[in-house]
């Protein structure tokens, strides 16, 4: 009887797999924001970072299961999200929080979720597959993403966009890492206090953290 | 007479008369028992463990309750605990004592036998119910934990939190549910009782309103049981649910089952006072607040100050005064009528001058605030919910509130009632309890009744009777639910000017007047008369609106209000037919020189059983006569 | 019974709806004189009283005990379930927490598995069902050893108790943003696998409970802790942690 209901499709199963592959976001957002602040010691230290990780040849193994994550986290969200609107057909004239529950963070993970996937997709049409310069580090030939960035980033426009997608990480990123640890069962007295204040450091540290290189780039032109 | 009232009580000595009798009991083998089908009627305590338990004998048990789910029957309000007699805190207990008590505490108007049976059940309650997964109370050792409960030497009680009630309630409501998952029960929420068929002298069916969708319905079965609780809502203002009504029982009634000493109710000393017209319903304050707290009222009668500004000397501490051993915990009739006697002299207290104080201020100073916030916190902030006033700054204003009945439908040793084939459980019989009840008793029974009695002697009946077949065509159901049918139509085609409430308001009144803590010759006969009345008014000034279709709670509250406004004059008829004071019966011509109850063993020692004879017709008492040859009768003393 | 309460004027926003099938509509109410010393419930009816006066067809909605445990009673009020007291029912809300001349919005709990019945009313039985499928434990009557044979943990008991208060009112359900009933669920397969008797079948509870609750219709969980916020017995978030090791556990040592 137990395998009758399936575990993946189960509610319970979805928001466990959603928490999963939101760890593993969570855990390549901060390492991309590690590599990134390299650009704050210069162009050669950024490059030569950029050109180490992308000559690896097991980068397309972390690629290809980076988008795994993403998708399955995309199509959960949307699955999710239709469920949850179908849960409730009718819903209420007045509406008013507890103030103890939900949070703004909590009641956007949609909204911020969707500006996160248009902001990737552009995100990588800038960069990854952007312009691409050479130049040589060390008599070692290899792309000049730091220019492709400084460049990008000498119109406002763009750093206001950048910074106002990196909020939204922000926000998502505060709920979603302490959700995942509720998700998979880990809630206590003593500790989840502490994984709250952790989630909302998370957030903070990403949001300032990208921003900030942004911008740093921006006065770089 | 048209009936006999054999109480069906087992040979040989006390001890060993239920294992005797459940020896004697005839069996059905399994194979049959998929071959009886049985009506339950509530699912309360009573109720849920005995549809559970019937149906994991075997037998098909259609399930019904006029709530949207069995787990919201009102035995989920009990707040105290549970008795029985393990003994685990070694303070002396036994099955002995238990069932000493039980008899002494319900004044000498209950059956020996069957309140033995009580006693020697209750462990297995414990143990059914903790293996349900009832969370009750433990030490630190990890074993259960007891306490003394209403004033017994022993510590007797088994408790979860203050709400074991709802724990053992949700026990019973989930092995029921678990039979509902396996369909050996069907379950039917959202129904009313509109009548009991009888066919060839045996309980055979139910005529039921669904609520939702207005249809009256039949049900056929094998056998009927009612656990549908009691009838304090005939007073309007009681310590019951919005929905818990005579309805099932009354049907019963008319139909010829005997009512047994339906004048005996439980007021409850503690409960939160009534602030003013608009009050639907009392909320009861658990017992335990009188352990810490004092009981008074100003010394000078209409002393409108406020409590905090009357000195102590100008206080009076009347239980402590008059009782000067028990004083704050004399039992529960004690306090109500003490209460009664000084909001009567004029010294009750609060804007509508019907309240006592309880003081906790002594305690408070004794303890420090930390420990009674401990052990009342929950109390004190629901009765701060409710009032708006802090016991920890004020004194609370309480006042008695109707909160148990134990009269209901005679039944005899097997719970049978003069029906064959219809058996009642809980609250809604007669049996055990006496003319008063004692504190974690009700749950005791309840589940006794449903998971250790009537399996036995639901098999035992169905063994030695030999049952027809009989469908829902028969012209008797055809009849019952016309009439059930055109009752409804009386209602709402009176159309007159005031609503069920208005009436039911009127009713509550006289009987808290006439028929509560203190009653009287006069008072009794002027209650009888004007119920009479009102019931006539209510025929011819009724308002109902809606129809008969779809949800009309309107309709619903007619029906529940012309039962009462019958029972009423029962309960009054009752109380003036039995001219001494027992229990919770306080007759004013029957009191000792210091104002005590006094019983009269020689002519009243039985149970009153009355037996309907017609639509405004007066009933036959019947007289089951009790006998005492375990439990020496003596008159109660708390001085 | 304060001597402090004055009495106040309340406009009413109400859902009225004739059955299940009709639209339904928002009409209003005005109600003079409300003592506030009135619970929210005597507060209604006061009105049905006066519209049955005036042949009208009063407002339906579930209440039983009156004392803020059977967990009949629901109504949204003003956008929060029970009202705007921690802690308390609808029952137990009492008029001193709406202010003079307010207007007061009235919804019946919003879900998918709990369809309005009639006005207030919801039919809530798929509670019902996700308990049938597995809330319990398997003892038939006479199986049980003496109840001191298994001693359990004080702390495991005391916890069992906050997830066992549960009243089964929906408010969970109605305050959630996704309509889900993991509370609900979460605190009776918490409750049975803290306890030793519970344990033996804890495995099938999970997967049959989770189950249940999902072919229900229920929305599904995105840890807003809404539902505990408007929880009337402050059940805790933690036991749906805890239900979501007990399905995961189930399902990964499944056969």
């Amino acid at each position: 009887m137990i395998g009758s209901h399936n575990y993946f499709t189960s509610s319970i199963g979805k928001k466990q797999i959603m928490a999963l592959t939101g760890f593993g976001l969570v855990g390549f957002t901060l390492s991309h924001l590690l590599g990134n602040l390299l650009i704050f010691l210069g162009p050669d230290a950024f490059n030569f970072y950029a050109y180490k990780l992308t000559s690896n040849p097991l980068i397309y193994v972390a690629e290809a299961g980076l988008l795994g994550m993403f998708l399955l986290h995309i199509c959960l969200a949307v699955i999710l999200k239709l469920q949850n609107m179908a849960a409730r057909p009718h819903g209420y004239y007045v509406k008013n929080r507890t103030g103890r529950g939900e949070t703004i963070a909590s009641a956007t993970m949609p909204y911020t979720g969707l500006i996160l996937l248009v902001f990737i997709i552009i995100h990588l049409l800038n960069f990854k597959f952007g312009s691409n310069y050479p130049t040589t580090v060390d008599g070692v030939q290899m792309r000049d993403l730091y220019r492709t960035v400084v460049e990008y980033f000498a119109n406002p426009l763009y750093v206001v966009w950048y910074v106002f997608a990196m909020l939204a990480l922000g926000l998502h990123t505060s709920h979603g890492f302490q959700s995942m640890f509720q998700s998979w069962g880990i809630n206590h007295s003593k500790y989840t206090p502490i994984i709250q204040a952790a989630s909302l450091a998370y957030g903070v540290v990403v949001a300032f953290g990208f921003s900030a290189l942004a911008i740093f780039c921006h006065f770089q032109n | 007479m048209a009936f006999k009232l054999d109480s069906k009580i087992p040979e040989g000595p006390i001890q060993e008369k239920w294992d005797n009798h459940k020896f004697k009991c005839k069996l059905v083998n399994p194979a049959n028992k998929r071959k009886y089908s049985v009506i339950v009627v509530g699912t309360g305590l009573a109720g849920a463990s005995a549809a559970s338990s019937l149906a994991e004998l075997g037998y098909n048990v259609k399930s019904f309750c006029i709530q949207d789910s069995p787990r919201r029957a009102h035995s989920i309000a009990a707040q105290g605990g549970i008795n029985a007699a393990k003994n685990y805190p070694n303070d002396g207990d036994s099955i002995w004592r238990l069932f000493y008590d039980t008899v002494k505490g319900g004044d000498y108007r209950a059956r020996e036998a069957n309140v033995y049976r009580l006693a020697q059940v209750a462990n297995n309650i414990i143990d059914q119910a903790t293996a349900q997964g009832v969370p009750f109370a433990r030490d630190y050792g990890g074993y259960l934990a007891n306490r003394s409960f209403g004033g017994a030497q022993v510590s007797r009680t088994f408790y979860a939190k203050g709400q074991t009630g709802q724990q053992l309630l949700l026990g019973a409501y989930q092995s029921m549910m678990r039979q509902v998952g396996k369909n050996n029960i069907q379950l039917y929420t959202r129904r009313e009782i509109l009548d009991i068929v009888v066919i060839d002298g045996r309980a055979r069916g139910v005529i039921v309103r669904d609520i939702v969708t207005g249809d009256i319905e039949r049900h056929v079965a094998d056998s009927v049981i009612l656990a549908s609780g009691g009838y304090g809502n005939v007073f309007y203002l009681s310590t019951n649910a919005m929905a818990s009504n005579v309805g099932a029982a009354w049907k019963a009634y008319k139909k010829g089952a005997g009512f047994a000493n339906p004048c005996f109710t439980q007021i409850h000393p503690t409960c939160i006072p009534v602030s003013g017209d608009h009050q639907s319903k009392l909320t009861l304050m658990s017992e335990s607040l009188r352990n810490d707290g004092r009981v008074w009222v100003p010394k000078d009668k209409d002393d409108k100050r406020h409590p905090n500004d009357i000195p102590e000397d100008e206080r009076d501490y009347y239980l402590e005064r008059i009782y000067p051993s028990f004083g704050n915990l004399v039992p529960r009739d004690v306090a109500s009528r003490n209460a009664k006697n000084q909001v009567d002299e004029g010294k009750g207290v609060g804007h509508t001058g019907i309240a006592v104080y309880l003081d906790f201020s002594a305690a408070i100073k004794r303890d420090g605030k930390e420990v009674i916030a401990a052990k009342y916190g929950n109390l004190f902030d629901m009765y701060q919910r409710i009032t708006d006033e802090s016991p920890y700054e004020q004194p609370m204003k309480i006042y008695p509130a109707v909160h148990y009945t134990m009269g209901g439908l005679w039944v005899d040793y097997n719970l049978e009632s003069t029906i064959p084939g219809l058996h009642v459980l809980g609250e809604a019989n007669f049996s055990d309890h006496g003319a008063n009840r004692l504190g974690a008793s009700a749950l005791m029974q309840g589940l006794a009744d449903g998971y250790f009695v009537i399996p036995y002697t639901l098999g035992h009946y169905f063994g030695t009777n030999d049952i027809t077949k009989v469908d829902t065509t028969h012209p008797e159901f055809q009849k019952c639910e016309d009439e059930a049918k055109a009752k409804l139509n009386k209602f709402l085609e009176i159309n007159g000017t005031r609503t069920s409430d208005d009436f039911h308001k009127a009713l509550g009144k006289i009987m808290w007047e006439y028929v509560g803590m203190a009653r009287n010759e006069a008072g009794l006969k002027t209650a009888i008369s004007e119920i009479q009345k009102l019931r006539k008014e209510f025929w011819q000034d009724l308002k109902v609106t809606g129809t008969n279709e779809g949800v009309n709670t309107e309709l619903e509250k007619a029906g529940r209000v012309a039962d009462f406004l019958e029972l009423g004059e029962l309960m009054a008829r009752d109380a003036l037919e039995r001219p001494e004071s027992c229990g919770g019966h306080f007759r004013e011509e029957s009191q000792t020189e210091e104002n005590e109850a006094k019983r009269d063993d020689e002519n009243y020692a039985h149970s009153a059983v009355w037996e309907f004879t017609g639509l405004d017709q007066t009933p036959n008492r019947h007289k089951e006569e009790l006998t005492f040859e375990n439990v020496p009768l003596t008159q109660r003393s708390y001085k | 019974m304060s001597d402090n309460g004055q009495n106040i004027t309340v406009h009413l926003k109400i859902w009225r709806q004739k059955n299940r099938k009709d639209d339904g509509r928002f009409e209003d109410y005005t109600l003079n004189d409300v003592s506030q010393d009135m619970s929210f419930l005597e507060m209604l009816d006061v009105l049905n009283n006066k519209l049955v006066r005036d042949g009208k067809d009063p407002v339906a909605f579930d209440h039983d005990c009156r004392e803020g445990i059977c967990g009949m009673c629901s109504l949204m009020i003003n956008g929060q379930a029970h009202g705007p007291m921690r802690a308390t029912t609808t029952c137990q809300l009492h008029m001193r927490s709406f202010n003079d001349n307010e207007t007061i919005v009235i919804e019946p709990w919003r879900a998918q598995a709990f369809p309005v019945i009639k006005d207030l009313m919801t039919d809530r039985s798929s509670f019902d069902k996700i308990i049938s499928s597995g809330g319990f434990v398997s003892v038939n009557v006479g199986n049980a050893q003496d109840a001191n044979t298994l001693p359990i943990k004080k702390e495991n008991a005391d916890l069992a108790m906050d997830a066992a208060a549960c009243i089964g009112c929906g408010a969970c359900v109605a305050s959630c943003p996704n309509a889900s009933a993991m509370l609900f669920a979460s605190a009776k397969i918490s409750q049975l696998a803290l306890l030793p008797q519970g344990q033996v079948e804890a495995k099938e509870r999970a997967a049959e409970m989770v189950k249940t609750m999902d072919e229900e219709g229920f929305g599904n969980c995105t840890n807003h802790a809404e539902c505990e916020a408007s929880c009337p017995k402050e059940i805790n978030l933690s036991n749906i942690a805890r239900m979501n090791r007990e399905f995961f556990k189930s399902k990964l040592t499944s056969k």
